[in-house]
């Protein structure tokens, strides 16, 4: 039956000759596993095709949707993350191949007369596939794409008169954006791919006229390439496809967090089949004059290639096939050496754990510091897009009004040259260390630890003494509210007079209500009031009777006699928001409480940053992750107050409410209801509510 | 040709597949060939067919309630002497974007004397052209094939051309609430064929 639809296909089609034809190549000496390379290469390109068209229905290039697609791709695709980690490692595995291939040719002597136009096709086709990595980085347009990519095309820029001209046709303009993006993808899904294919049928071309190389001395009987040459490179090919798909499961190919511009990322390094590259132009830095960049990167490897393309000319001179084997072998060499250096830079602090004070050291140390920003950054974006998706500006437009990611990076920006960010437990991928303490400062240094500001735990500890207390560097540090009149009443008052262990525990009791109470004042939300009602209401009895002498110099409530700052709305959103814009209207210079050195960030006189910064950072300090634009939950501390209005029932919903959720629909009722659609791309306030009177619109 | 393709074939064929290794090798180079080929195929059929999920944030209200119910209009602006259209507005997913209200497609809402609303979904049953009401001739005209429909949804021949549509327009359920709300529950049909089916 198959025999005879065989017959009739083949009397039609010719089919039988043609494979007869392709596969009946003699091989002089026999199939040998050494000849799979070849066959493999080829394999690892129609494999990088077939997943890169179906990579391609799924990816959008444009500087909004490219990150988006990959995260898509990667994460929501029905087996997404296999798909783009066998076209990831598959890469990889092509540029592994291709200097074995090389090699075995050059040692081979398979480069000689007469198969010099197969060894310049060959040529031709490693950097058409070198081409396609550089190219392909790019795409997911994540920061580490971007940056180092950026690099790669700034060097397009180095010859002199044209390199300027060179870069912006590469770029697709001055600057990086959708056209790069869409010139980068038309270059590595269709013009890159369609010259490979042309270079390799010309190269199987060549291979087919001339045979295969064979210098084996034992006489092993001749074979044809069909079927024992065939099966060994089936088998090969078959056990690269399996590795190749075990590592994109056990490593599936990363996404960084999206390229920003104006986020320099410190950590950019290239794909590592190009680190050699990157390392080399550290070497071409000028010190002896002649070695700048431009040879570095342009020159030399166009001299190198250079001899590469010659070789067949010089094997023909009496030591030029040794020579030939010299260089390539101190190339490949050599580019291995570069790319052991360049990781072990990299990780030198990791191997060095001692030179803390060495600069390789501080250097590896940022290296690495960065690339935990930037999964810091990554895990931000993700628990971003999975709780609101990804709007239409892209992925930027999210991050800008998320206050931990904008929080996280103003605070670097801004605040952690005094203070530090010491998140722990479930935050603690959020932590910022603080300054950097000189190894000849005396005492503690840098200002309070904003993590937990506000909180009851903070405040426990600003009310106890030694070293997590208020003498650590945890709070008054060395400001000059280290030698205050706060910390001489916390220390040489309230806990100095608290003298047997029944008056210690007693003072322990009180501070926790104190702390309770005060923080109340705070309004956190994510804070369990409601569960915690009677430390606050203790808390704010003591305060009234000036139990632990705080209202002797602060104002509380109905104690007007303080000098000092209020405690009324202590760390609330205003509090931090005026703190931040101008702490002196906080402080009061005549008394002696003075501010010691925080700057004013948004005053009369300076604006460092903007409202909405403030804001970010205001959220961000308050583990408040509404975004920007949207009403902060209600956070009503006092369930029993008569004086707030509201019922036992309503305030502790809402407090459970608006630990979970952001947005709550009441919040939002009041803003505006004549919101017309051109305001909503902007006005995310009104955007709740106008869904309902959209819908009437005709 | 084809005779000595024929004489030579019984022979060569053998030669050809004439080993195990010539029947493994091709089995190999059939699963290499089909590996990568079934990767792709497997996310670009499975991923079209698969449940997608909303944002976990997104809110209730700005899409459908459990019941599929979207709010259109209050009953206030909907007349008794002629349809007007609505378009529904809601929270999309398209992909990797999740965008905040979206027209979702538009329906015809009136009155009749009893205060009763009634709706049709503007997509003609025929092809899926947006059908419009006409004042002149106070019907439902299709500016693809010809297909018109009277103000109760039902089929209309116009001045002797046929109808092509194979069934009447199609009605959606209204719902109004106490603050006089009306809700719509939004779904689309499957065009072309005489029975409505949910798509
Ligand atoms: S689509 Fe309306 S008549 Fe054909």
């Amino acid at each position: 039956m198959f025999g005879k639809l065989y017959k009739w296909i083949d009397s039609r089609t010719g089919i039988q000759e043609s494979l007869e034809e392709a596969l009946y190549e003699n091989i002089p000496g026999g199939s040998k596993w050494r000849y799979v390379s070849g066959s493999m290469l080829v394999f690892a390109f129609m494999t990088q095709a077939i997943t890169g068209i179906f990579l391609w229905m799924n990816y959008s290039p444009g500087s909004q949707n490219a990150w988006a697609s990959v995260y898509y791709i990667t994460y929501n695709l029905e087996g997404g993350s296999l798909l783009r980690g066998i076209h990831h490692v598959m890469a990889q595995a092509m540029v592994c191949l291709l200097p074995i291939h090389i090699l075995q040719v050059v040692i081979e002597k398979a480069y000689v007369k007469p198969r010099e136009f197969n060894w310049w096709l060959g040529l031709v086709l490693m950097k058409i596939t070198l081409a396609l990595g550089l190219t392909g980085y790019l795409l997911p347009w994540d920061q580490k794409g971007y940056w180092a990519t950026k690099v790669a095309t700034e060097l397009a820029a180095l010859p002199p008169v044209i390199g300027g001209y060179l870069q912006k046709i590469v770029v697709g303009g001055q600057e990086y954006g959708h056209f790069t993006l869409t010139r980068f993808f038309a270059l590595h899904a269709g013009v890159l791919p369609g010259l490979l294919v042309g270079f390799l049928v010309l190269h199987l071309a060549m291979f087919r006229k001339h045979g295969i190389t064979s210098h084996s001395s034992e006489k092993r009987a001749d074979q044809m390439f069909w079927p024992m040459q065939v099966l060994k490179d089936g088998i090969a090919c078959a056990l690269l496809f399996a590795l190749v798909v075990y590592v994109a499961i056990i490593h599936p190919a990363e996404l960084g967090p999206p390229a920003e511009p104006t986020e320099p990322y410190g950590a950019a390094r290239p794909e590592w089949y190009f680190l050699f590259l990157f390392q080399m132009l550290k070497y071409f830095d000028g010190s002896m004059g002649w070695n700048n960049e431009f040879v570095g990167a342009i020159v030399f490897p166009a001299v190198l290639f250079g001899f590469m393309f010659l070789m067949p000319f010089i094997a023909r001179i009496k030591i030029g096939h040794a020579l030939n084997v010299l260089i390539i072998a101190l190339t490949v060499g050599g580019a291995g050496y570069l790319t052991y250096e360049a990781v072990q830079e990299d990780n030198y602090n990791l191997n060095n754990p001692d030179d803390i004070d060495s600069a390789a050291y501080k250097k590896a140390a940022k290296f690495h510091a960065e690339v935990k920003r930037a999964d810091t950054e990554f895990r931000l974006i993700d628990e971003l897009v999975k709780d609101y998706g990804i709007p239409l500006e892209g992925p930027l437009a999210l991050q800008q009004k998320d206050p931990y990611t904008m929080g996280l990076r103003l605070f670097r920006r801004q605040c952690a040259s005094c203070h530090a960010y010491n998140a722990t437990g479930e935050n603690e991928y959020l932590a910022i260390a603080g300054p950097e303490i000189p190894a000849t400062a005396e005492g503690p240094m840098g200002a309070p630890d904003l993590y937990g500001f506000g909180s009851p735990d903070w405040i426990k500890g600003l009310l106890s003494t030694g070293e997590n207390g208020i003498e650590g560097a945890k709070y008054f540090g060395n400001t000059s509210h280290s030698e205050g009149e706060m910390i001489a009443h916390v220390r040489d008052t309230m806990w100095a007079e608290a003298e047997s262990d029944e008056a210690k525990q007693n003072l322990v009791k009180m501070i926790e209500d104190v702390a309770w109470a005060l923080s109340a004042e705070a309004r956190l939300p994510y804070l369990d009031y409601a569960g915690n009602q009677d430390k606050i209401q203790a808390g704010i009895g003591h305060l009234n009777d000036d139990v632990l002498g705080c209202v002797g110099c602060h104002n509380y409530k109905e104690n007007e006699f303080g000098y000092v700052f209020t405690l009324d709305n202590y760390a609330s959103s205003e509090w931090l928001t005026t703190m931040i814009a101008d702490p002196n209207q906080i402080y009061s210079e005549d008394l002696g409480t003075s501010n010691d050195r925080m700057p004013a960030f948004h005053s009369d006189a300076t604006k460092l940053l903007t409202e909405d910064e403030i804001e970010l950072l205001v959220r961000f300090l308050r583990q408040d992750r509404t975004l920007l634009g949207t009403a902060s939950p209600e956070v009503n501390p006092l369930v029993d107050d008569a004086s707030e209005q509201e019922n036992t029932e309503e305030a502790a919903e809402s407090t459970e409410e608006n630990s979970e959720e952001d947005s709550d629909s009441e919040a939002s009722e009041s803003t505006d209801e004549s919101s017309d659609e051109a305001d909503e791309a902007t006005d995310e306030s009104s955007e709740e509510d106008s869904q309902e009177s959209d819908a009437a619109t005709r | 040709m084809s005779d000595t393709t024929n004489s030579s074939g019984g022979e060569s064929r053998r030669g050809f597949f004439g080993s195990f290794s010539a029947w493994l090798a091709a089995l190999v180079g059939a699963v290499l060939g089909v590996g990568p080929v079934c990767v792709g195929l497997y996310s670009f059929i499975m991923d079209p067919l698969r449940e997608k999920t909303r944002p976990r944030k997104s809110r209730a209200e700005g899409s459908a309630d459990a019941n599929g119910f979207y709010r259109v209009a209050s009953s206030d602006e909907i007349s008794t002497d002629k349809p007007r259209r609505f378009t529904i507005v809601a929270d999309k997913l398209d992909a990797w974007n999740f965008i905040e209200n979206q027209a979702l497609g538009a329906v015809y809402l009136q009155k009749n004397e009893n205060g009763d609303i009634s709706c049709f979904h503007t997509t003609c049953p025929h092809a899926g052209c947006s059908v419009a009401y006409e004042q002149d001739s106070n019907a439902y005209h299709c500016p693809c094939h010809n297909s018109s429909f009277k103000l109760d949804g039902s089929k209309l021949d116009v001045g002797g051309s046929t109808n092509p549509s194979p069934r009447p327009l199609d009605k959606l359920d209204v719902k109004v609430d106490d603050d006089n709300n009306v809700y719509i529950r939004y779904v689309d049909y499957y065009t072309g064929k005489h029975d409505k089916i949910e798509k």
